[in-house]
């Protein structure tokens, strides 16, 4: 009699044990399809270009399997590739601003219009979307030149006296990376602002809220995690491009993503292309993690 | 601004021949409501019947087209909302999620400049005013439906505005709730004194709460009174249906002899001097009597049940008369079953007559 109690108590803690089990293996579980695919094609691929990255460059050969630290190093030392580096962040960080804070206008704009416009203004923002990253680079083209649109516009308006390009400049550069990642942006902050109930504005009002204050002290704190993600999102992409930099900015304008392509395609330099990469993917993860903890903690304010 | 002095003898509020429309809706027709220091005034009515675009228009969330608004005599209409002396309890609460209780209701006070030495006493009293004592460090997600429209109402209350404006604060809550919420509204007012404007659908809240009772209908006021005048003295047929439950009966008059439009006659005691023609006449499902207590009334029908509902409290049973169709209210079962014929009667008093 006395057994009994403690048999079953051993078979209640194995069921227990069983259950815990089961509970802790249910999450891996669900994530196994996401998880399978992010290792097969993202994981795998990642890992080769590391090894990659170490190979050797001897001669005019692709790659020769071996182990150098010389393509990082040179990445340090060498100005060119240091420049490209500074290039490259600077051009992300000041477009990915502007775009955020163009994005978060028409955003506002677009939230505190009555529902019958709403439609036709994402459809406009749909529109760039529509159309490959080439033809909108050929649109510029159209654009910036001394005998582009701009020029002609600026001209019979009478703000400039002759002719202008503004092709092939930073602003160029910037202008056409803007225009790439504000469709993005903008979506990513109008659908922060959806979840935002309106009336919040007018009970800041009705407290005695002057509108800037509202602005400061509610709408801003709100939208704070969408406008660390729009920016996030739009500085991933500006890092990695090199089509529209390379092909409106000058040719001094050279970005990480345009010295990976040089050395992958025109110097077959596959190791420094590969640790180029894994500075630039490397870099972008740092300032992914670091806009992260910038986020509030919670990371909903509804229940 | 000469005309913007207060004077110390003007109601707290005066809404004169306010009008504001959305398209070629007018959904704010004529409105003029003085509301006295202290007053509890209602705005009762369907929906879509001007009562919430009337506080949104005092509030200042709105733009009037014409008429004033006088807040202690002084004319606010052209102020934005941030500078008018009112504070609104809004239906969904409208908490700022990223703040907590205390810094909620601290909001107010420090838009209005009070020293920062003054804020946590006057926090705390107005959170053991609704009863949330201990709640200041708790976010809005925290705090349940009706906690939440308790520090919404703290947090209106504790800036003093000249009127509180109340739009339909407990119409998300459940029944239960509710009460409970309104009678404590209610506990606020008699103790505190407020001015408050409130705006409701529900005429339980609008009774047990109010000191006038406005009712409104299609951007008017149809009848502005105590609660026991509206019920009882309603002013038009529109007040009458939409105050309590009434049963309505077409009946057709002829040289002061009524009948049904099916031309069967009625023996109604009716005053004299009613015109003839059609009339639509009206009752109260809960003043009917049926049976055997129907012989000492002044007016009677012989009436077929036609079905019994079961409502908790009574039994609704719904008659047919002839070309009639109407509804009685019984406390208990009498004991009767579908088809019988029964008795049906009412005092002179207790019917009311419109065309």
């Amino acid at each position: 009699m006395m057994q009994q109690p403690a048999e079953a108590d051993a078979l209640f803690d194995a069921a227990r044990r069983r259950v815990k089990r089961r509970e802790r293996l249910t999450p891996w579980l669900m994530m196994a399809p996401a998880l399978a695919i992010i290792i097969v094609f993202f994981g795998l691929p990642t890992l080769y270009m590391a090894r990659m990255s170490f190979n050797l460059h001897p001669d005019q050969r692709l790659y020769v399997p071996g182990f150098t630290l010389e393509h990082y190093l040179s990445l340090l030392t060498d100005p060119l590739f240091t420049g490209a580096l500074w290039t490259t962040i600077k051009l992300a960080f000041v477009s990915s601003i502007f775009t955020v804070l163009i994005g978060y206008a028409f955003a506002l704009l677009v939230w505190l219009q009555p529902a019958k416009w709403r439609f036709a203004f994402i459809a406009l923002a749909l529109c760039p979307l529509l159309i490959s990253e080439i033809s909108i680079i050929f649109g510029w083209w159209m654009f910036f030149p001394k005998n582009g649109l701009l020029s002609y516009a600026l001209l019979s308006t009478g703000v400039i006296e002759d002719k202008i390009s503004l092709m092939y400049t930073e602003f160029a550069a910037f202008v056409g990376l803007i225009y790439v990642t504000l469709p993005f942006c903008f979506f990513i902050l109008l659908s922060i602002f959806d979840g935002i109930d309106k009336r919040m504005l007018e009970a800041s009002a009705d407290l005695g809220a002057a509108p800037f204050r509202t602005a400061w002290e509610v709408l801003l704190p709100l939208t704070r995690t969408g406008i660390l993600v729009a920016f996030a999102q739009s500085f991933i992409w500006s890092m990695g491009t090199y089509a529209t930099p390379s092909a409106l900015g000058p040719d001094t304008l050279w970005t990480v993503g345009y010295m990976i392509q040089e050395q992958m395609l025109g110097k077959h330099n596959w190791p420094k292309a590969a640790a180029f990469s894994m500075v630039l993917a490397v870099g972008v993860a740092i300032v992914m993690m670091f806009i992260r903890s910038l986020m509030w903690k919670r990371t909903s304010f509804h229940a | 601004m000469a005309e913007a002095h207060t004077a110390p003898d003007a109601p707290a509020l005066e809404l004169d021949r306010i009008r504001r429309s959305f398209g070629n809706v007018l959904a704010v027709d004529d409105v003029s409501i003085d509301v006295a220091k202290g007053e509890f005034v209602t705005l009762l009515g369907p929906s879509g019947s001007g009562k919430t675009s009337t506080l949104r228009l005092i509030g200042g969330f709105e733009e009037l087209e014409s008429g004033a608004i006088k807040i202690n005599g002084a004319r606010i209409d052209h102020l934005p909302a941030y500078q008018r002396d009112t504070a609104t309890i809004f239906q969904s609460g409208a908490l700022f999620p990223h703040k907590t209780v205390a810094e909620n209701i601290a909001y107010g006070l420090r838009m209005r400049g009070i020293p920062k030495a003054e804020m946590p006493a006057r926090i705390k009293r107005s959170l053991e005013m609704v009863r949330l004592g201990g709640y200041e460090e708790r976010y809005p997600s925290q705090l349940s439906g009706g906690q939440k429209q308790r520090v919404a109402l703290a947090r209106s209350m504790v800036v003093q505005p000249t009127i509180l404006l109340f739009d339909e604060p407990l119409s998300a809550l459940d029944l239960s709730l509710r009460l409970q919420l309104r009678s404590e509204i209610r506990r606020l007012h008699d103790e505190i004194g407020f001015s408050a404007i409130y705006v409701t659908h529900d005429q339980g809240e609008a009774m047990a709460m109010s000191s006038r009772v406005a009712v409104m209908n299609k951007g008017r006021i149809e009848q502005i009174d105590r609660p026991d005048r509206i019920f009882h003295a309603p002013a038009n047929e529109f007040v009458h249906t939409f105050i309590g439950e009434s049963c309505c009966l077409p009946i057709r008059l002829a040289d002061g002899k009524a009948a049904d439009l099916a031309g069967a006659p009625l023996a109604l005691r009716l005053r004299e001097d009613q015109a003839d023609g059609d009339w639509r006449l009206y009752l109260r499902p809960a003043r009917l009597k049926l049976g055997a207590q129907a012989v000492q009334t002044e007016n009677r029908l012989a009436a077929r049940i036609h079905f019994i509902e079961f409502l908790g409290d009574f039994h609704r049973y719904h008659l047919k008369a002839g070309a009639l169709e109407f509804f009685a209210d019984q406390p208990g079962d009498l004991g009767h079953s579908i088809g019988t014929e029964i008795d049906v009667g009412w005092q002179s008093a207790d019917m009311r007559l419109y065309r």
